[in-house]
């Protein structure tokens, strides 16, 4: 009889289990299922360690920073092309910003988003999510498009928020896809929206959450904070926010100052190429310990270094 | 269940059902019962059939078994005296005339006579896969309310045109079939040079009552795709449109024994019929969500007109089925947005003004029985600003609203918008409320055509937009002479009293349910607030009433029901079931939260509380520090930094945020003796609620009370207040102890 | 079962001499009731107080101090497994670690470099914290000279590392008074060890590779020679097995109130990293997962930067957003023409807004308006962002002289104080900006021309 008996926790609850792909000759990938904190296993079991997905653009990304203009070059110019290099370097599955549509960076509509997602799908067979430019019509308009066009191949659509959740949770039923819930840094107010995108007729499993994403120095505590308490409210039982969570690491990340300039920046912050890809790194790994179970990424090295990571947190 | 309907229904059925018996018949005959069957571009086979059993139909042979079935429903014909049939028989034979149907327009399709032809037009048949899904995600989303099937033909082909187009300017999609004594709404509609077809959201099926059939196909596909059903699952087929297609059927003409046999099927699906003649209603809720079958004989509907009487009909035929419209924009001639909420009308640029100084102006808003009001009527009564000269002006703003979920209790609640609305105007400035507004409107405004009767428009439309879950119907009177708005200023201070005599009788006692505000537990996760009647929310913004107007608006939202349930403690305001709440609302975190207790499981503060309550061990008493008063405390620490303290979701006895109002409460802490148990207050607080509290005062029995309770003038530290206390003989030094 | 304030109260004297800092016994009482203060604050208590009051005063993880200099190392104390469930109040020491088989030059250069490097991030200034020495050579002498060579460098708190005794007495003769940790007794060496913790009082890291039942047994020897500042190295040292490890004692100790491993914890990042960047990232973890004390086994400012900002982020207190200095920040190089926009001092709103604004290509002025570090909606609802504040802003720090037009853009959520700001500022056009901070770029395009 050991001396230090460890408390453990006995919960009630568990991470619903949600599948990308799987179907139309899609690589599935499941999601979820933790029945503990994370990589806690003397107390219960994760059975899908945090999966990694890299980030690609339907524009060329000019206002990348540097580093990454570097690692992924000419790839940048397709997203066919560059979607198969993140596939080559290890990507579990490819997210497609439609930066394009965006009403100030191109306005371009449905036909445009259906080539890029096209394109992606032809040259990869993980599973996609496809992200739109995060303005609610817009949205709608050419997240329906790519729906259609992938029906029957489970992908991601994103995002839900409150203003357009219903189109699209309402197109990922009639396609059988997977609806992306955003909502700000909120614990209720992710909790509603999954509560309303339910209510659409959504079945709970086509559903992860996004509760938007801090990166490190802007906001990541807010953001590890509310993951951990999501994360807790599903571990006692709530199924409402039993969802997986899914965080746009490398965009908020790549956004800063820190990564993003070279020069004029103080000389304290050091060596731009490396304090950058650590930049990434740290929020990556701080939203994993806190619940996360994709992180999305931009560069190959933090691919790499996040990975590692997962591997010697699950080993 | 009428028993005319009934008898009508089940003959009906039995006809429609032989029919497509001795089609079938023949066309095996002809054919072979190998012959492949089924309508074009749809994954469904025979949607009605293969939704509500599952059964695949896709040869001839395949066909037998559903007409048999349809058959094995079918009641026999009532008698003329013998027995009176039941719902249950009525819907029976609804479903077998659906199932016969069906069958028809599958074998109509083999033998080339659908879709069908007229006049060199041809109908659409039944809607494609592609565009039912297309259309299904906008009603799902909200962007198409719903769909209306028309079967028959109006009193006039400018009728039907109008009918159509009022249906169209609600976003419902239409579906048109059938025909009476030939002439089908498809012929009027083609006559006055109507475009029919998918891009119009106007679908012509047929131009007889059979046709109608490719609705409710239409209707189980959308249920399949959005509902995930497996198929043969008929509950939930026709639960799912129940509850989430807001179809209708509108007969016009004369009504006969199939049209009675198909609404029969319509009615299973949760549709209710509207006729234009005159049969039986049939009122009461069950299968559809409100009235099953309506009757609006056409000439007797009120209007000036036909076309005023058609706009009616359609009007009526929304009420019905509880079809939300959403009002897209508002149309007035100035810009709206919440950017134009802080404009100020300025002196120099005033054209004209309503109330204020000397001017008499007053809001009104009154909730009505549906058929009293005419959603979107809006009317001036007396002239508007183009002919008043610029000035002072009265103005009396009455609204009145109609809502199958609207109650008398939230008025109030509504008619506070009412400021918060008309400021969005661009130009023009809102400010006060009931008998003390005031309203500005600037020149440009004025000049671009802004009128009093835009204030109506702007009512009808944010009140239909924001407050759509409790309102469905909004008419606004605007009036401006003089005599009439004296007049209905006394009838509605009136009702302003009524209502301040109602709220106040609003007690804690009297209702079961308390309302819950998690609004805060973005940072204080483990805060939830528990607001009751005679309570407001600690931060001062949100009481009962606005909480439950809240949770009918949003019954999603941060406001959710609390059903007080048993009584534990009735002088701390403990019960059982908001005890519960508490605990599964704060990551249970508070096992115990009583209502009016400060030293027993106090409510928990999130951090916008408008006042901190202390325990003043010394005094045997309280004190309370408002947020607004920066100075130091007799317990040692400023309101920041009692907020360290009590802030964040704890529980921390002896020391409770609270709203102002709270204080002059009857249920102030009475477990701790109420404000005889005050023995510091914020100046500030003490001469914003001395009105109130003095009449707290007067009902304890202690009119010079308030005298005894310090200030931050006379003391902040203990050292100073207890001489105070001592020499104004303040009631808490020989109450009993506190610890 | 922590006691609430007023049970606290009960068995305090009473009396509000203030002796314990606070104004009154009953303010005292609650922060004790919190455990933020301890119970020795007050000086009259009677013992009968505090026999009653032992649960309530004693913190479930023991503060640990080191240094004897300015800058210490405070180390435990902690309440919570999460920091949204009140906050974490000690954050962890970020060291750098030097070996005596270094040359003394190349040692001499790091710790300069690592003590003098201080970095700003919205108003404050963070830097390292201290060294440890590892005496890895196994020599005594080289060690004390390695302790001497960093000793005259800085006066940041130490970590002597031997376990050897007599290596660490070398050094601790000579710097006790600068109170540093004594890493480590392990199951060989604990009663020398522990003895010399004792007599030079000093706090001592105990370390065992087999399991927490021996931990608490070498926590348990050192109590027993008389030490209660302890330091818990329970041996791991990778990803997974530090996460585990540090989770389990925090649980024990807040959960179970475990008493002999109610103490903070030492890590090692860098013995499983397999480069620098990794050894960054561990760190990371541990900052945000129960480290107290992590030792880091080099020093460069982009590594070091980025964990000092986690640090920060992790010990902010969920409860008072950080702020930024109020005042004028400039957005690329504005000119007199270009847009000012206003907003508050919390510090996501000026980040989200200052980031915008850059991406918008606009050159433009920012106003910070004092919020006490409140978001705009949020000051609004308070009270502590209103015309006159926004006014006295604007007039403080003398807008009119770096512009030569004379608009302003209030955030959109506000748009109801352009009326009463007309009236303060009766010179001023008071344009009204977007609600939400990604909207900057096009509202720029549309209205600023």
């Amino acid at each position: 009889m050991p001396k230090v008996e460890v408390p453990l926790e006995k919960w009630s609850g568990k991470v619903r289990e949600v599948t990308l792909g799987g179907s139309g000759g899609r690589k599935g990938l499941t999601v979820g299922g933790e029945a503990t904190l994370p990589f806690l296993s003397f107390e219960g079991a994760m059975p899908h360690p945090p999966s990694v997905a890299i980030e690609v653009s339907d524009t060329p990304a000019s206002e990348w920073a540097a580093p990454l203009r570097q690692a992924w070059g000419d790839a940048l110019e397709d997203p066919g092309a560059w979607a198969k290099k993140a596939a080559e370097l290890g990507a579990d599955l490819i997210v497609l910003r439609l930066n394009s549509a965006h009403p100030e960076q191109g306005n371009t509509g449905p036909e445009q988003a259906k080539a890029a997602a096209e394109k992606v799908l032809a040259a990869v067979n993980l599973p996609v999510v496809v992200l739109g430019p995060e303005v609610p019509e817009k949205d709608n308009e050419v997240l329906m498009a790519v729906s259609d066009l992938a029906a029957g191949q489970r992908i991601g659509l994103g995002y839900c928020m409150e203003k357009n959740y219903r189109t699209i949770a309402a197109s990922c039923i009639a396609n059988n896809h997977v609806a992306l819930a955003k909502t700000p840094i909120d614990l209720n107010l992710a909790k509603q929206l999954n509560i309303l995108i339910s209510d659409v007729g959504l079945s709970a499993d086509s559903i992860i959450m996004d509760p938007t994403t801090g990166a490190l120095g802007y906001g990541l505590e807010y953001t590890y904070s509310v993951m951990e308490r999501l994360r807790l409210a599903a571990l006692v039982g709530d199924k409402m926010t039993a969802m997986p969570m899914f965080c746009t690491v490398g965009e908020e990340s790549w956004r800063q100052k820190e990564s993003k300039f070279a020069e004029g920046v103080p000389p304290t912050w050091g060596q731009h190429d490396r304090r950058s890809l650590v930049w990434e790194q740290i929020t990556a790994l701080a939203l994993i310990n806190a619940g996360a179970d994709i992180v999305v990424l931009r560069h190959p090295k933090t691919v790499d270094a996040v990975k590692a990571a997962i591997r010697k947190l699950a080993g | 269940m009428s028993k005319f309907i009934a008898t009508s229904a089940i003959r009906g059925a039995h006809g429609v059902v032989k029919d497509a018996e001795e089609l079938l018949a023949q066309t095996i005959a002809e054919k072979g019962e190998n012959t492949k069957i089924g309508f074009p571009n749809t994954a469904y086979w025979l949607p009605v059939i293969y939704g509500l059993t599952g059964h695949k139909v896709e040869t001839l042979k395949d066909l037998k078994w559903p007409l048999e079935y349809a058959r094995s429903l079918l009641p026999p014909v009532p008698k003329e005296k013998l027995w009176l049939p039941y719902l249950g028989e009525t819907l029976d034979s609804g479903t077998a005339t659906l199932f016969a149907e069906e069958a028809i327009e599958g074998l109509r399709f083999i033998r080339s006579e659908q879709p069908e032809k007229r006049n060199g037009f041809v109908c659409n048949g039944p809607i494609d896969d592609v565009q039912m899904r297309s259309w299904g995600i906008q009603m799902v989303d909200g962007r198409m309310p719903g769909f209306a099937a028309i079967v028959g033909a109006a009193k006039s082909n400018e009728v039907a045109v109008k009918i159509v187009r009022e249906l169209q300017s609600k976003g419902l999609l239409v579906f048109l079939s059938g025909n009476v004594k030939g002439r089908s709404i498809i012929d009027q509609l083609l006559e006055s040079g109507i475009e029919l077809g998918y891009a119009t959201f106007t679908v012509p099926f047929g131009t007889d009552t059979i046709s109608a059939i490719y609705a409710l196909g239409y209707a189980t596909r959308a249920a399949f795709s959005f509902g995930g059903f497996t198929p043969g699952n008929a509950r939930d087929v026709l639960l799912y449109n129940k509850f989430r297609c807001f179809a209708f059927a509108l007969a016009l003409g004369q009504v006969d024994d199939l049209k009675y046999a198909t609404a029969a099927g319509a009615i299973t699906y949760g549709f209710p019929v509207i006729a234009d003649t005159l049969i039986p209603n049939v009122l009461p809720v069950g299968i559809t969500r409100y009235e099953h079958v309506v009757s609006l004989p056409f000439d007797d509907i009120a209007g000036k007109d036909d076309l005023e009487r058609a706009e009616r009909l359609v009007q009526r035929c929304i009420e019905i089925r509880g079809v939300k419209v959403k009002v897209k924009k508002i149309n007035i001639p100035v810009a709206y947005g919440p950017a134009f909420e802080g404009e100020v009308v300025r002196k120099a640029n005033l054209s004209h003004e309503f109330g204020g100084k000397g001017g008499m102006c007053f809001e009104l808003l009154q909730m009505k029985d549906m058929d009293e009001v005419q959603d979107g009527k809006i009317e001036v009564v007396g002239p508007d600003v183009d002919t008043l000269p610029l000035g002072n002006h009265p103005l009396a703003i009455t609204v009145s609203v109609a809502g199958r979920k609207m109650q008398k209790d939230f008025e109030p609640v509504l008619e506070r918008q009412i400021h918060h609305f008309v400021n969005g105007a661009e130009g023009i400035q809102h400010m006060g409320q009931r008998d003390i507004t005031w309203i500005r409107f600037n020149k440009d405004s004025v000049a671009k055509g802004f009128r009093i009767k835009n204030l109506g428009d702007i009512l009808h439309a944010k009140l239909q937009d924001d407050f759509g879950a409790i309102v469905d119907k909004v008419q606004v009177t605007l009036y401006t002479e003089k005599g009439k708005v004296a007049e209905l200023l006394a009838k509605a201070r009136e009702i302003y009293s009524e209502r301040n005599v109602r709220a106040a009788g609003l007690t804690d006692e009297s209702v079961d349910t308390y309302y819950s505000c998690t609004l805060c537990q973005s940072f204080a996760p483990t805060h939830v607030c528990v607001i009751n009647p005679e309570r407001v929310g600690l931060c001062g913004a949100y009481n009962w009433l606005d909480c439950r107007a809240s949770f009918e608006i949003n019954p999603r939202g941060p406001n959710q029901p609390v059903p007080k349930g048993a009584q534990v403690d009735t002088n701390k305001g403990e019960w059982d079931n908001v005890n519960k709440f508490v605990f599964d609302n704060t990551q249970m975190t508070h096992k115990r939260m009583t209502l009016y207790s400060l030293m027993d499981a106090p409510m928990t503060t999130c951090g916008c509380c408008e006042c901190v309550m202390v325990l003043i061990p010394e005094a045997n008493g309280v004190m309370i520090v408002s947020r607004d008063d920066y100075s130091m405390t007799p317990c040692g620490m400023t309101f920041t930094s009692l907020m360290g303290m009590v802030g964040g979701g704890q529980q921390t006895p002896g020391m409770m945020g609270h709203g102002k109002y709270y204080i002059t409460s009857k249920k102030f802490i009475p477990a701790e003796g109420g404000l005889r148990r005050v023995v510091w207050m914020s100046s500030n607080l003490k001469e914003e609620l001395t009105e109130d509290l003095k009449a707290v005062c007067e009902r304890l029995g202690e009119p010079d009370l308030l005298d005894k309770i310090a200030d931050e003038k006379v003391a902040t530290t203990v050292e100073e207040l207890m001489p105070f206390l001592e020499t104004k003989g303040h009631p808490a030094l020989t109450m009993p102890p506190l610890l | 079962m922590a006691l609430s304030g007023i049970e606290i109260y009960k068995h305090l004297p009473k009396t509000n001499c203030k002796d314990c800092g606070f104004p009154t016994c009953l303010a005292f009482a609650m922060k004790l009731s919190q455990k933020s203060v301890e119970l020795s604050a007050c000086p009259h208590v009677s013992e009968a107080g505090k026999t009653a009051l032992e649960a309530a005063s004693r913190p479930p993880i023991r503060l640990v101090t080191l240094g004897g200099g300015e800058k210490k190392i405070a180390v435990g104390n902690e309440v919570v497994l999460f920091r949204h469930e009140k906050t974490f109040y000690h954050p962890p020491g970020l060291v750098v670690r030097v070996k005596d088989t270094q040359s003394l030059a190349e040692v001499e250069k790091l710790v300069a470099a690592a003590a003098g490097y201080t970095v700003e991030r919205v108003g404050i200034h963070m830097g390292l914290d201290g060294f440890a020495i590892e005496n890895a050579s196994g020599n005594g002498a080289a060690f004390l000279k390695c302790v001497d060579a960093v000793a005259a460098k800085t006066t940041l708190p130490l970590v002597l590392m031997s376990s050897d005794p007599a290596a660490l007495e070398g050094a601790l003769a000579k710097y006790a008074d600068r109170k540093p940790l004594i890493y480590a007794a392990n199951k060989d060496n604990v009663a020398a060890v522990a003895a010399l913790a004792a007599k030079h009082k000093c706090p001592v890291a105990v370390v065992s590779r087999d399991g927490l039942d021996q931990l608490s047994d070498l926590t348990e020897a050192v109590n027993k020679a008389g030490v209660e500042d302890i330091v818990l190295d329970p041996g791991a040292r990778d990803f997974g097995g530090t996460l585990r490890s540090l989770t389990q004692l925090r649980r024990l100790a807040l959960k179970k109130n475990f008493r002999p491993l109610g103490y903070p914890v030492i890590t090692f990042p860098g013995d499983s990293a397999s480069s620098p960047e990794e050894e960054t990232l561990l760190a990371s973890q541990h900052v945000a997962k129960y480290g107290g004390i992590v030792v880091l086994n080099q020093f460069d400012p982009s590594l070091v930067y980025p964990l000092l900002t986690m640090r920060l982020n992790i010990y902010t207190d969920p409860q008072k957003p950080i702020q930024v200095q109020p005042g004028v920040y400039q957005v690329g190089t504005p000119k007199n023409s270009s847009p000012l926009l206003i907003s508050t001092n919390f510090s996501l709103t000026y980040f989200a807004i200052a980031g915008e604004t850059e991406s918008s290509g606009y050159p433009a002025w920012l106003l910070i308006v004092d919020t006490e570090g409140q978001s705009v909606l949020t000051a609004w609802a308070a009270g502590k962002f209103d015309a006159d504040k926004i006014a006295k802003s604007v007039k403080q720090f003398d807008m009119a002289s770096k512009l030569a037009h004379r608009s302003l853009v209030l955030p959109g959520h506000v748009a109801v104080l352009r009326g009463e700001l007309e009236e303060a500022l009766p010179d001023w056009k008071i344009m009204v900006g977007p609600r939400e901070a990604v909207d900057i770029g096009g509202f720029l395009k549309r209205s600023w021309s």
